[in-house]
């Protein structure tokens, strides 16, 4: 027997176990071995790259420093991170920590986590006021742009997945269809789709998206190409006229950055209904059958029981479509215009341009272990919330 | 973490099923049903519209794209033509083929041997190895490509710079956990009995695996196959960090840079792009009910 095998250490196992143990360390090798080298080592060598000064050729040991740079100011980053932290422990608090307890404990302990929330707003907010006076601004405001596309997009195709998953289990003929044709878009490759629909919201007049504005009576927008947040674009004479000056984050997202949002709810909203509609098949048929026998409406029906049966589907797909906005890449690449400057740049394309068009590799690695630290605290939030609840029968 | 992420994402496969079946029972029209048709038809429309334009654009001369046209007058079928042979199509089409071809067989083979491994082998470390391989799914490609760009020039590992070759575009992604983890799923369900009485006729874990649970295993095989066909002819961030020549360019790349050098070429554009997305199109087409429920159970597009 070869002495690859942890048995040596234990002399009583015998020769078969041995040879089994080996056949099943041979087995997971080849997948393990390309996982650990291109998926796992990979990690380690950012955070080492984030902890030098690399540009193209690997500098000087420089500790922290990249961080700094991208956060600006230790103090907003621990309130900001820290602050989102506290999400997670307002819930606790709420749900599970006073759960055998009765009456005013109870209560206390949800009292607790109220204020503790409130907290975490607070730490959030100041922290990210600390850190925007001082830090990357390119990448910050990226993840503002990824916090637009996330709420921009994630609540809207939920609605809409909702309806259609809704109307197409009405037992309606053609549901197969109508179930594949609302879901091709999301088995689209990316850069296709994403070509496509440079070309409809293109600033050109003849282009269809500004065909069907002229034909509305509207006049034509500059779509991709336009870097006013959408509050400008679309009330500006209003707020002029009223004296109101909206900036920084209340003004919105830019009006490419809307076109990319529809570029999301086009892709994810047949994804969410056919989720939908798997979550629709599990309420038991008799909960509506007594709902009806007790007199309730269609309507009645719907907001008592389907709305409140489905919610935790909707939560996870709300967290799983957020995770997707920071991890979104192909589509905003490829739709990006080159003279909108960053318009629609969020956190993962900044990453991409600071390394590749910028060559500032240590930067680079030091946001991508930001990105990650904020994409592990929504699992983290998602599993923590939602993780037992979903699915769990 | 209390249960990894890929099981949650499992759970949906088998209410898709369910209903599915539930839809099949007789069918009656009824008035109340039309506007949740309309609803539907208008919706399916809109949610078309994007694919309508591609195609009938792809088919129109120069000048019938920008004169606000429909519908082109004759289908110039010979756009495709001239996209497949001049603007180098044929060369990505190709490489993507084998691309994908390769990095289906690598997956098969790897998580086939690693699924079999975590859900019939006893060794020590297996839960903790498995759980560590789970784990990689929540991590987001943003933190990877950089390092795996600076290990492919070789510049962490010695071993020579695979830029513009087939290894750097394939090895990489010839391993996912999660579709270990379809395989161990499948696996857990054969029974032991058929493995005590392969192993009384002489069989080892090997041969017990290719003669006896792959053909068992259809379902999941196939599964595995659309799931990492679609990701691996859809990927873009990766392949275009590693192709800086034609060479083996993927479709995915090639239609981009093929947007910065078309200019106002929207006709051949539109032609590549359909292209790209028939193969895709065409295996959803053929096989929708194991795709629509594969690939809405992995969560595919982070």
């Amino acid at each position: 027997m070869p002495a690859t095998t942890p048995a040596i250490r234990r002399p009583r196992v015998s020769a078969s176990a041995r040879r089994e143990w080996l056949t099943g360390y041979l087995f997971v090798l080849p997948a393990a071995l390309i996982i650990a080298v291109f998926g796992i080592f990979p990690i380690g060598y950012a955070i080492y790259m984030s902890l030098h000064r690399w540009r193209i050729r690997k500098g000087a040991f420089v500790g922290l420093d990249n961080y700094l740079s991208v956060v600006g100011d230790w103090w907003g980053a621990l309130a900001f991170f820290g602050g989102l932290l506290l999400i997670i422990a307002a819930h606790w608090l709420w749900v599970d920590a006073f759960r055998r307890d009765d009456g005013t404990v109870a209560l206390a302990g949800r009292l607790l986590g109220a204020l503790v929330l409130l907290g975490s707003g607070v730490a959030v907010s100041l922290g990210w006021r600390l850190m925007t006076a001082e830090g990357d601004r390119r990448f910050l405001q990226g993840l503002t742009r990824t916090v637009y596309y996330g709420f921009g997009s994630v609540p809207v195709q939920i609605v809409l997945a909702l309806v259609i998953a809704t109307l197409l289990f009405q037992k309606l003929r053609g549901q197969e269809l109508f179930r594949m044709l609302y879901f091709l878009p999301y088995v689209t490759p990316a850069v296709a789709a994403a070509a496509v629909f440079r070309n409809i919201f293109s600033p050109r007049p003849e282009r269809p998206a500004n065909t069907v504005l002229e034909w509305l009576g509207l006049p034509t927008q500059q779509w991709l190409f336009e870097t006013r947040p959408v509050s400008q674009v679309l009330f500006g004479g209003l707020l002029d006229r009223l004296g109101i000056e909206l900036s920084g984050f209340w003004a919105g997202p830019s009006l490419a950055l809307v076109t990319v949002i529809v570029f999301g709810v086009w892709t994810y909203t047949g994804y969410n209904a056919v989720i939908f509609l798997a979550g629709l098949g599990n309420i038991p048929k008799q909960l509506y059958e007594a709902a009806a026998i007790d007199g309730a409406t269609r309507v009645q029906q719907f907001r008592h029981i389907t709305v409140p049966l489905l919610s935790p589907v909707t939560f996870y797909l709300t967290v799983l479509g957020f995770i997707g906005t920071f991890q979104a890449f192909t589509h905003i690449y490829v739709m990006r215009a080159p003279n909108t400057r960053d318009a629609v740049d969020t956190a993962s394309i900044v990453i991409f341009d600071t390394f590749y068009g910028r060559n500032n590799f240590s930067l680079a690695a030091a946001q991508s272990v930001i990105l990650f630290a904020i994409i592990l605290i929504l699992t983290l939030l998602q599993n923590r919330l939602f993780g037992r609840r979903v699915f769990s029968d | 973490m209390t249960e990894p992420a890929a099981v949650r994402r499992q759970a949906p496969a088998e209410p898709v099923r369910a209903k599915a079946a539930a839809a099949r029972e007789p069918y009656e029209f009824r008035l109340a049903h039309l506007p949740a048709y309309l609803a539907l038809v208008v919706g399916a429309v809109v949610s078309m519209s994007p694919f309508l334009y591609m195609v009938s654009t792809s088919l129109m001369t120069l000048g019938e794209t920008i004169n606000r046209r429909l519908l082109p007058a004759t289908p110039q079928w010979v756009n495709y033509r001239t996209a497949w042979s001049e603007a180098d199509f044929a060369l990505y089409f190709r490489n993507s083929v084998i691309i994908t071809a390769l990095v289906i067989v690598g997956v098969l083979v790897t998580c086939t041997l690693a699924g079999y491994a975590f859900a019939r082998i006893r060794f020590p470390g297996r839960e903790t190895i498995f759980l560590v391989l789970l784990a990689t799914l929540m991590i987001p490609g943003t933190v990877t490509f950089l390092p795996n760009f600076l290990m492919v020039r070789g510049e962490v590992i010695p071993w020579g710079s695979w830029l513009n070759t087939l290894p750097a575009l394939t090895v990489p992604f010839m391993s996912t956990a999660f579709v270990i983890f379809l395989f161990r799923q499948f696996f857990l369900g054969i029974p032991h009995e058929l493995y005590d009485a392969a192993r009384i006729d002489g069989a080892g874990h090997l041969r017990f695996l290719t003669a006896v649970v792959v053909p068992m295993s259809k379902p999941v095989i196939m599964t595995a196959t659309l799931l990492t066909f679609v990701s691996s002819w859809n990927e873009f961030l990766w392949p275009l960090l590693v192709t800086t020549t034609p060479k083996w360019r993927p479709l995915g790349v090639g239609l981009y840079t093929f947007i910065s050098e078309a200019g106002p070429q929207t006709h051949l554009l539109m032609a590549g792009a359909v292209i790209t997305v028939l193969p895709v199109l065409l295996v959803y087409f053929l096989t929708q009910k194991q795709f629509t429920e594969g690939i809405a159970t992995s969560g595919l597009k982070g």
